[in-house]
This record gives C-alpha cells, sequence and structure tokens, in this order.
C-alpha cells in the first residue's frame, strides 16, 4: 500500500496465521518530516510543525496457529491503533496485514472491501472487546447473541443453533440455565464469557482481544483470563492480545512487542522481556510494574 | 539422518557464552554477567553448578532457556531428530515452540495459572511433551505419588497450596514424561526433609533414564548425592570442574 513496505508476493510468511509488516496509520499529512520528527526517540507521535499524528508507523510482527502474541504499551502508544488496523475499523496508511485462511489462502486484509471485511469477521476474524457492549447486543439474549454470528455464517437449522450455542456457552462456562437470559442481566465477568463464546462459534483463525479482562474486578478478572488461557491453548488459535497490563500479557502469551509512541521498541520471548529487557522504555515500564 | 538412532555427543554444549546487561535508567550502566563460559552436558549426565551468590550459575541457566538474551557465543542443543540448532540465535517463535518439550526449565517457584489444579498441571506438562491423554494421567499421578503431595490436593487450584507443595507441583510438571535436557534452578529449596529426600529421589531418576541435567542446588549435600560432575563458577566464569569427590571437598572447606 505504501512506497518502501513491501508487497504480498515478497513477504515470507511461512506458516503464520497472521502476518503484518510496516504497518502504520497516520492522522494528518503524511511526510517525511512527520516519520523522522515523531517516535520513542523524540518522546511523542505528533510531529509539532505539521500537526501530523504518526499513531503507529512500521509495525511488524507475525503470530502462528496455536500462538498468543502480546501487544503491550501504555495507552496512546498505538497499540490499539494497529488492533484496530487489522480489524479493519481504522483504515491504514501503510503497509500489509496478511491473514492465512483455514484453507491455506492468503488474503490482504487492508485491500478488502467492505463485503469482504464483512465476511472475514464473520468466519475468519473475531474480536473481543474491552466493552462487552461493543461485541454483544445487550438487549437480546446469550443464545440470540451467538445465533446471530451463526446464521451470518449461514446456519439455518434452529436446533442445531441451540445445539452449538449451548457447546460454546458450555466451553466458556456460561450456566446453561442463562442461555435465554438478556446480556444486560448479565455481570461484567459473565458478559466476557458470553462474547468470548460468540467470538468463537465459527473456529475462527485469528483472535484478537483487546484488553479482555482491564474493566472487571480482579477475582473476576483472573477467572476469565484463565479460561481464555485454555481455550487458547485447547482449540489452537491464532491470537493478538493488546493490554497495557503485564499479568494479562504474562499469563497469555509467549511472544510480545512493547509499543512506545507509535513504534515497536522492543519483540522478544514474554518473559526474556520482562526479565531481561533491552530498550530503556521497556526498562521503565518493567521496573515500573515491579515496584 | 537416520530419524530415532542414539546420537552420540552432548545434548547441551555451551561455547564461549557471555550475558551482560546495560541499565539504561541507572547511568547506562554495564552489570557483567557471564564472562565467557563453556560447559556441555551428556545424555545421563548430572552437571551441578556450584559457587557463591552472584556467580553466574542461575544467569547461564536463564540464558540457556533464553529467558535472558545472551550477548555472545552458542549455546548447541542436540534434538530429538539429532539435528543441533544454536539456542543463541533461533527465532523467538521456535525457541518459544521448543521450551517445555525438549527443554525443561524447572525454577524455585511455579510458574502456573491460579485455577488450575495440580494433577491438571502436570497431566497438561506431559501432553505437551507428546504423550497421549490416558498415559499422561498415568505418570502424572505417580510423580505427584512419588513426591508426596496428598491426593486431597490433586483437584484444588494451586492457588490455595503452600510453596513447598507448589514446589513439588512445579517439579511433578517438570519431570513427567521428561524433555531430553533439564535445567533445575533451586528445585528443592522449599522442602522439608522428608519432602526433600523424595524429590532428589525423582531427580537422581532422571540421569538414570538418561536425562541431561544441568542444575544449581543451594546445597553441596543435594550435589553429592546427585552429581556426575561439579562445575565450580566464580565471576561469571568456570573457575574448575570434576567429579563431585574430588571438587565437593574443596568447597566443604571454604564453606567452613
Amino acid at each position: 500500500m505504501s512506497d518502501g513496505a513491501p508487497s504480498a508476493s515478497e513477504v515470507d510468511t511461512g506458516e503464520w496465521v497472521l502476518s503484518v509488516r510496516g504497518l502504520g496509520r497516520v492522522f494528518g499529512p503524511l511526510s517525511a518530516e512527520a516519520i523522522a520528527g515523531t517516535g520513542p526517540e523524540v518522546g511523542t507521535a505528533k510531529h509539532g510543525p505539521t500537526g501530523t499524528v504518526v499513531a503507529a508507523w512500521d509495525v511488524d510482527f507475525d503470530v502462528a496457529a496455536g500462538e498468543a502474541l502480546g501487544v503491550i504499551g501504555e495507552s496512546g502508544s498505538g497499540k490499539s491503533t494497529v488492533m484496530r488496523c487489522i480489524a479493519g475499523d481504522l483504515d491504514a496508511t501503510a503497509g500489509s496485514v496478511l491473514l492465512r485462511r483455514p484453507d491455506g489462502s492468503r488474503v490482504e486484509l487492508l485491500d478488502m472491501t467492505p463485503a469482504e471485511r464483512r465476511a472475514l469477521r464473520v468466519h475468519d476474524l473475531s474480536i473481543v472487546h474491552q466493552n462487552p457492549a461493543d461485541g454483544l447486543d445487550l438487549r437480546i439474549t446469550a443464545g440470540g447473541n451467538i445465533a446471530e454470528r451463526l446464521t451470518a455464517a449461514g446456519w439455518r437449522h434452529f436446533g442445531r443453533i441451540r445445539e452449538r450455542a449451548a457447546e460454546l456457552l458450555g466451553r466458556t462456562e456460561v450456566p446453561l440455565v442463562r442461555m435465554d437470559d438478556l446480556v444486560r442481566d448479565f455481570s461484567g465477568g459473565m458478559r466476557q464469557r458470553v462474547q468470548l463464546a460468540k467470538a468463537l462459534a465459527n473456529n475462527p483463525s485469528l483472535v484478537l482481544l483487546d484488553e479482555p479482562t482491564t474493566g472487571l474486578d480482579a477475582s473476576v478478572a483472573a477467572g476469565v483470563l484463565d479460561l481464555i488461557r485454555s481455550l487458547l491453548e485447547d482449540l489452537g488459535i491464532a491470537a493478538v492480545v493488546v493490554s497495557h497490563d503485564f499479568a494479562v500479557i504474562e499469563m497469555l502469551t509467549s511472544r510480545c512487542v512493547v509499543m512506545h509512541h507509535g513504534r515497536v521498541v522492543e519483540a522478544g520471548l514474554t518473559d526474556q522481556l520482562f526479565e531481561d529487557p533491552h530498550h530503556p522504555y521497556s526498562q521503565r515500564l518493567v521496573a515500573a510494574a515491579r515496584a | 539422518m537416520s530419524g530415532d538412532a542414539p546420537v552420540a555427543g552432548p545434548v547441551l554444549e555451551v561455547q564461549d557464552l557471555t550475558k551482560h546487561f546495560v541499565l539504561h535508567n541507572v547511568d547506562g550502566r554495564r552489570v557483567e554477567g557471564l564472562l565467557g563460559v563453556d560447559v556441555s552436558v551428556h545424555p545421563g549426565e548430572h552437571v551441578a553448578l556450584a559457587g557463591s551468590s552472584g556467580a553466574g550459575k542461575s544467569s547461564l541457566l536463564k540464558c540457556i532457556h533464553r529467558t535472558y538474551a545472551p550477548s555472545s557465543g552458542r549455546v548447541l542443543l542436540r534434538r530429538r531428530d539429532g539435528s543441533v540448532v544454536d539456542l543463541v540465535t533461533l527465532p523467538d517463535h521456535e525457541m518459544a515452540a521448543l521450551r517445555g518439550r525438549e527443554l525443561g526449565y524447572v525454577s524455585q517457584f511455579l510458574r502456573a495459572q491460579p485455577r488450575r489444579t495440580p494433577l491438571d498441571i502436570v497431566v497438561r506438562a506431559a501432553v505437551q511433551r507428546g504423550m497421549d491423554r490416558p498415559a499422561a494421567h498415568e505418570v502424572a499421578r505417580d510423580a505427584l505419588t512419588r513426591l508426596r503431595l496428598d491426593e486431597a490436593l490433586w483437584d484444588v487450584h494451586a492457588s490455595v497450596l503452600s510453596g513447598g507443595e507448589r514446589q513439588r507441583v512445579n517439579l511433578a510438571a517438570g519431570t513427567v514424561s521428561p524433555p531430553r535436557l533439564l535445567l533445575l534452578d533451586e528445585p528443592v529449596s522449599a522442602l522439608d526433609p522428608t519432602n526433600r529426600d523424595a524429590a532428589l529421589d525423582l531427580i537422581a531418576g532422571l540421569t538414570d533414564q538418561g536425562v541431561a541435567v544441568l542444575s544449581v542446588f543451594h546445597d553441596l549435600d543435594a550435589m553429592e548425592r546427585l552429581a556426575t560432575r561439579v562445575v565450580v563458577m566464580a565471576g561469571g566464569l568456570v573457575v574448575s570442574s570434576g567429579p563431585p569427590g574430588d571438587v565437593l571437598p574443596g568447597l566443604m572447606e571454604v564453606a567452613r
């Protein structure tokens, strides 16, 4: 899409489910000065002279099946921008995002038409939002929310839809007696479990988890985290976990990238990043979290 | 390459390994960890690292496991299929996939999900190393029994266990269907004498099975009982090595 970013055919994507290369999103006029005048070395994502905000730039990472990759950073670091560009909720300014489908074919997510993108979000790519209201219709039942995702994928048989919804709620530890309750009557933790069930409904290749436990009480968050980890381990899905919370990244991911002022400053094994951080910003972040 | 034919030579060969840390937020200060370490471990060998704290023993284990990123040198691991990989330069995702499967690391602390049960933790570890579930259950029960973990605790959340109980779960998970190379960092430090005895027996059994073990124990007694070779470190370097009978008396002298 941009000059300098490799085209899809040049990227060696191997067996990756997701390959992100040179991903960038800029608000305001794009210029070499704005890129050079922003980032961790400069200490800001906003280029003063032009007013351009470089929310994310030159972001690279890959995720394999059965692997969860973390994206960690403070608010304003660009991690949510990256997530929204992959999800298609925000147009990228530059880069490439390749997704491998279960049949082995690869699609460039940044070149999709709105209709293709809607189909992608039904079949191949699911998002678990921080706020359950962004992923669920709170006015309908738990079962109804899941049925909606299934019918979008072409399920028509009422009995089979009920059966599948019940199976998914079982997996995410939602009591079956609550299947026909309105989601707005659910607790925060239960809503997140329903959101997870809906996200898994059509066996997606990739799940994006955006601060999946941030709004929950600590004890409830621990249970939801535990569930997410077990699901990721058992289902072999590729996942990207975006969080500012070290405990979440530590629990769910084996590798992660650290973002700061719109750039990736460090990438590595999660335990290595916490025990032996290299970039000055990562060292500050780890020291603060351990304090 | 012939598939599963036994391969001669060390499972682990560490060559001229160095590690330093740069503390960017403490005036960019450089701290030396390892200054060029060579050590190798063969199948069925238990190499115990000795030396005072700060000598670099745990740093060495962490560099091999890549919990620390080595600064230079090589860490050659001979894999099941006989191929040799350098863990220093292995891509992160390949290292992540290798961990737990061909290379085990048992630390002092249980790093498991708080809401998993001891049995589930140990079963999952065996399954990760290629066992089917029924067999994994069997070896998990056997390991927890051998480590004397009360059966009443097998299906409670690990978060309610005591330090010593957690350490035994950790050791069980690290040693069921053991990987070819096992790194042990003070794995019995929280155990009372009886449980410690059982744990040391289990570790001795690994060596008999042909597992290559590289360990750090704080007490000379455990080293004397388990080690086939003792490697003494000081100041980030290997200063001497030999059979426990030759090396340990000198260390005991110093300790006294």
